[in-house]
């Protein structure tokens, strides 16, 4: 689970920054979790989440996942500039931790293909074109991957396990002086590595000997070009193979090294056009630091050819979006969530040039309650349920996010998020209403059994307007009810420490299905909480739940545990959920195929298909 | 002079030696470097703090780390400058180097256009003190400059490019246009020139007439997207100039300085004929169109030498003059002929953001005609935001100096008006106005922070702010030692040129 930055840095930054973090390589796409495997794209009954007025398609997409172009569908000589913020772009490597983030993502997620990705349902779905892989034992846990044969790499290389033996090897083998990988987890729940028979099979097996891991369908997704480290090591593929999969240390330092330095330039300054081949549709071709990328297609690619000829990615502060949108400096644009914003946009899709989208985005804000030493609930936790009692979350939801978007809901659930299929059927189970409306009388009372009038609560979050205006909200109404509210964004605290009474930030949804674990689990073997505990919260059935989820494969298994762990949470009042943010899109209406996701692959998702079509 | 330059010198080393001092600590010691690894959800992350710490030297004391980084800049000495790496390992010296030089474009021409147009009004504005045009000028000035920038951004988009590009789709002045253009010309610049309102009268009906009669034939002729001066506006203009000049300078009857300019004319005629093909695809860039100048103007103060006889002095001066000024309307002329190039390449000009169009293909002319309608927008801005202070300074200045004696004195021996002007008052309103250009050229190179976000510019502002942000300090130290030179520099041409201006000044 990626997490919303908390400080005050990024509030400056972009409203929308997502954070530079996360846990395993390529799920940087995709939402909370929720259902992630199975039934591909079931009907839900809700409408897609990516329609929108003036929208254009080539052929409509039937579900949430990439639509079957066709096989007449060509490259166009054309160009679309698009820009989704003033991130830049760091490196052809984005699997290291310094270059691992969102937005590095959305640009190198163009240039390797992988064996799946997630839809705008937030369902993840097999890449076909790509190749196919299916659960072949469930003891031990075992899933074989098949590549299709024609998948190479931009300069004729196949692609083959190999490049996924130095994927596994960069997991295997993270640390000081070895790969500067970004995540153990590969390694550890796979510690064999891919078999396969020989090294450039295109088939190979992924054994998992303490059985499921409920991420597996993200535990193997693109890999890097391992015929290019090997020469750039000086060895021969099959060796580079032999070595990271026998442990042969001296060796893998040294691919280590190659991998850890090849890709790093100058910013600005692409590596050596050789060096950065290619197994997507685009290839990298120009690179001015800090202002923007240029992809051009990938003239070997072996799958449907993609949409336009060149790809511009500009790196443009979100605020100036909308007039270079009108002005055709950008086609595609992702401008600051604003009711101003909304109204420009409006006015503009009016004359019918633009096309634009309001909705979700996986990433949804919440109070989180400090059960920990010095906060007045750890004295007299029956006051969480006076505080619940005087949020105004309809209030916050109507003033705050309406304007923006009106059919927003109150989010009502932690590891589902309100968009999501399943949603309903969960908090049906789990909740009731009883906070939706500020019930100040209620709170009143509370808090005069227990003599707590005018205690003080500080409310931690990174000092943006709107997390201002929510406090200043709930100010107003549990001040009625005899809290003395303080807002916190104004003072300095580290909100990872947990010096606060109540915190009010947002987490952002990686589609991981276990990372929930980290937030609300206890970590029982050591007695202590979990990385991102920072409440304390130690709860066993919830404990309990999480770890059940993640060794489970079971889709069924997995929504009854987060009914569990929600009716716990719920009644232990971890902390209120209050709505998922508001996502703003827009884009030239003559490019067809353009389909905005809550997920934070963010609108170009689907880039490799969009094309301008004659109006 | 010598020694007085090495103190100062000096002085300005060990001024920057403080203020780098000063800044790096008070950098190291706010914010937390780790903040973004202290929110990661990794099981790695102890390791990347450790690595970061080792990396960054967090676990050095300020004067070590302080010293490294000085070692590095120390380098500049012997040629290898090295400013630090970033956060992330990235070697910050070519992103520094990229910065400036993106700096520097923006703010180079906002500076010269704000100098020179505001000066110039300034001097108008106190020649006609408390007219009606002084009033306006005043009030526009003011209204400039208490705009916000990134409100005055909004606008200038919405009209310096929206706007203007939707009109260039099909450009085309209407007689509505040309009529309200000729008469705000009409009553705008009589008020300029001044005079007896017999006078007020003619040069407003002339401004009048030439304006519509100008207007039409940019249309007839396309000239919004063929324009061109063609040989015969550049010769017209050319022999006006050479006449004009002389007149000027030495009196039209001097016939020696006269033909020395019109020599000028008619080898730069010819020349505009013998480069032409040449000039079409510059070997060398800017570099060889610079070479191209320098050499023409050393050809001009030949001939002003060789013909001028006695008065070789003044005939040097038009020659130059004439010269210089033509050379500039031949590069006009080649930029004019490549318009339709950029055109068709970029059928919208003017760009909302970006230093320049990233999948532009084309040869030098082109190239550098979409950097310039790149820099358009953000150079309006800023040079509008910075115009009040030199019209504001200079019109204080200029009405200070008109009062003193020395001007009474010259006024009363007989010496012309514009001497006066030029020579007398103009020369030593100028003391004061050195001190503000060399202050306001180091703000503006680190005060466009909010006009390169707003355009999209990657420029020194967002090196300094990302590296606030991040809590990083190479980048950040970086800033404030280009920005701080550059301030200290041009404090150090301030005084020297104060010697140069004022006689009373000796070192």
């Amino acid at each position: 689970m990626e997490l919303r930055k908390l400080s005050a840095a990024t509030a400056i930054l972009a409203s929308g920054a997502l954070v530079l973090s996360a846990c395993t390589p390529g799920d940087d796409t995709g939402g909370d979790n929720g259902d992630t495997n199975g039934d591909n794209g079931a009907a839900n009954g809700d409408a897609d989440p990516g329609d929108a007025e003036g929208q254009e398609f080539t052929v409509e997409p039937e579900d949430g996942g990439k639509a079957d172009l066709g096989d007449d569908f060509e490259t166009a000589e054309d160009e679309i500039s698009v820009s989704l913020g003033p991130q830049p772009f760091n490196s052809y490597n984005g699997l290291t931790p310094s270059n691992y983030n969102v937005y590095n993502s959305t640009i190198v997620d163009r240039l390797f293909d992988g064996f799946s990705y997630v839809g705008t349902d937030l369902e993840i779905y097999t890449n076909e074109e790509f190749g196919s892989y299916e659960v072949i034992s469930e003891d031990p846990f075992t899933v074989e991957y098949t590549i299709n044969d024609e998948v190479e790499w931009s300069d004729g290389t196949p692609v083959t396990v190999a490049d996924y033996v130095l994927d596994w090897g960069t997991s295997r083998y993270i640390g000081e002086g070895m790969f500067d990988g970004i995540s153990p987890n590969f390694g550890t729940y796979v510690p064999d590595g891919p078999q396969a028979e020989s090294y450039d099979s295109k088939t190979f097996t992924v054994e998992y000997p303490d059985g499921a891991y409920a991420d597996w369908e993200l535990m193997v997704q693109y890999a890097h070009p391992s015929h290019i480290v090997a020469q750039e090591t000086g060895i021969e593929q099959e060796e580079l193979v032999d070595a990271i999969l026998e442990g042969d240390e001296d060796m893998i330092e040294d691919i280590a090294e190659t991998w850890n330095t090849l890709w790093e330039t100058d910013p600005g300054t692409l590596p050596d056009e050789d060096l950065i081949p290619s197994s997507g549709p685009y290839i990298l071709s120009d690179w001015q630091d800090g202002e923007y990328v240029t992809l051009e297609a990938n003239e070997n690619y072996w799958g449907t050819p993609p949409g336009v000829s060149t790809l511009v990615f500009q790196f443009v502060d979100n605020a100036a979006h909308v007039q270079a949108l009108q002005n055709g400096d950008l086609n595609a644009i992702v401008p600051t969530e604003t009711v101003d914003t909304r109204t420009e946009l409006e006015n503009l899709v009016e004359q019918g040039q633009h096309a634009m989208h309001v909705g979700d985005k996986a990433t949804w804000e919440h109070l989180d309650i400090q059960y920990g030493e010095g906060s007045p609930f750890a004295e007299t936790p029956e006051l969480a349920e006076a505080f619940a009692l005087c949020v105004p979350r309809d209030q916050i939801l109507e003033n705050l996010i309406h304007p923006v978007n009106p059919d927003a809901e109150l989010q009502n659930a932690r590891e589902v998020l309100s968009f999501q299929p399943n949603y309903d059927e969960i908090v049906a189970e789990t909740y009731d209403g009883q906070y939706d409306t500020a019930d100040v009388e209620a709170a009143a009372e509370i808090i005069e059994e227990h003599g707590a009038e005018g205690t003080e609560i500080l409310i931690g979050h990174n000092g943006q307007e709107r997390r201002h205006d929510t406090v200043e909200l709930i100010q107003a109404s549990c001040g009625e009810a005899g809290f003395e509210i303080e807002d916190g964004g104004d003072v300095d605290i580290d909100i990872a420490a947990g010096e606060w009474d109540v915190a009010l930030f947002a987490w952002a949804g990686s589609g991981q299905i276990a990372s929930g674990l980290n937030i609300y689990g206890w970590d029982r073997e050591n007695d202590e909480p979990r990385p991102q505990n920072w409440t304390n919260y130690n709860n066993d059935d919830v404990s309990d739940a999480f770890e059940t989820i993640a060794t489970s494969d079971d889709e069924d298994e997995i929504q009854e545990q987060i009914i569990a762990l929600e009716q716990a949470m719920w009644e232990d009042l971890h902390g209120i959920p209050l709505y998922v943010h508001p996502g703003i899109t827009a884009w030239d209406s003559s490019i067809a195929n353009v389909r905005p996701t809550p997920a934070q692959s963010q609108l170009v998702w689907n880039v490799e298909q969009w094309q301008r079509v004659a109006e | 002079m010598l020694k007085y330059l090495l103190k100062r010198l000096g002085s300005t080393v060990l001024i920057l030696f403080g203020a780098t001092l000063l800044s790096f600590v008070i950098m190291i010691n706010t914010g937390d470097p780790l903040a973004d690894l202290r929110e990661m959800q990794s099981d790695n992350v102890e390791y990347l703090m450790q690595e970061r710490i080792e990396r960054m030297g967090l676990d050095q004391p300020w004067y070590i780390r302080y010293w490294d980084w000085l070692s590095g800049i120390l380098g500049c000495f012997g040629g290898s400058c090295d400013f630090g790496t970033t956060m992330t390992g990235a070697q910050v010296t070519p992103v520094i180097m990229a910065a400036a030089e993106q700096s520097l474009r923006l703010v180079f021409v906002a500076t010269i256009a704000a100098i020179v147009i505001g000066v110039l009004t300034g001097i108008v504005t106190a020649m006609r003190q408390y007219s009606l045009l002084d009033y306006l000028v005043t009030f526009f000035i003011f209204l400039f400059w208490s705009l916000p920038v990134f409100w005055a951004a909004v606008l200038a988009k919405e009209w310096l490019a929206i706007r203007y590009n939707d009109w260039m789709m099909e450009p085309h002045f209407t007689w509505t246009n040309i009529l309200v253009l000729a008469t705000i010309l009409a009553i705008f610049v009589p008020m300029v020139l001044g005079g007896n309102a017999k006078r007020r009268l003619i040069t407003g009906g002339i401004m009048f007439a030439f304006v519509c009669a100008v207007l039409p034939w940019m249309n007839a002729v396309n000239f919004m997207t063929h324009p061109r001066l063609g040989p015969v506006i550049i010769l017209i203009g050319s022999l006006m100039l050479a006449a004009g000049f002389t007149a000027l300078i030495a009196g039209i009857r001097n016939r020696r300085v006269l033909y020395s300019g019109l020599t000028v004319v008619a080898l730069g005629m010819v020349a505009y004929y013998a480069t032409w093909n040449l000039l079409q695809d510059p070997p060398g860039g800017w570099l060889f169109l610079g070479a191209m100048f320098v050499l023409t103007i050393a050809i001009c103060v030949v001939i002003g030498r060789s013909m001028g006889g006695h008065a070789r002095g003044q005939a040097t001066a038009v020659s130059v003059l004439t010269g210089a000024l033509m050379s500039g309307m031949i590069l006009l002329d080649h930029f004019m002929y490549h318009w339709p190039g950029l055109l068709s390449a970029k059928p919208r000009p003017v760009s909302t953001i970006g230093s320049h169009t990233p999948t532009l293909d084309e040869n030098f002319w082109v190239t550098a005609l979409d950097q310039m309608t790149q820099l358009w927008l953000p150079s309006v801005l800023m040079a509008l935001l910075s115009l009040a202070t030199y019209t504001r300074y200079t019109r204080s200045s200029m009405l200070e100096v008109q009062k003193q004696d020395f001007v009474r004195t010259a006024r009363a021996k007989g010496v012309t008006e514009r001497t006066v002007i030029l020579k007398h008052a103009f020369r030593n309103a100028m003391i004061p106005l050195v001190t503000i250009v060399a202050f306001d050229f180091a703000a503006l190179i680190s005060g466009s922070i909010v006009v390169e976000q707003v355009f999209g510019w990657n420029a020194m502002g967002n090196v300094f702010i990302t590296g606030m942000q991040t809590n990083d300090p190479a980048p950040v130290m970086a800033f404030i030692l280009v920005t701080g030179s550059v301030a200290v520099l041009f404090n150090l041409l301030a005084d020297i040129l104060y010697a140069v201006l004022d006689p009373r000044i000796r070192v």
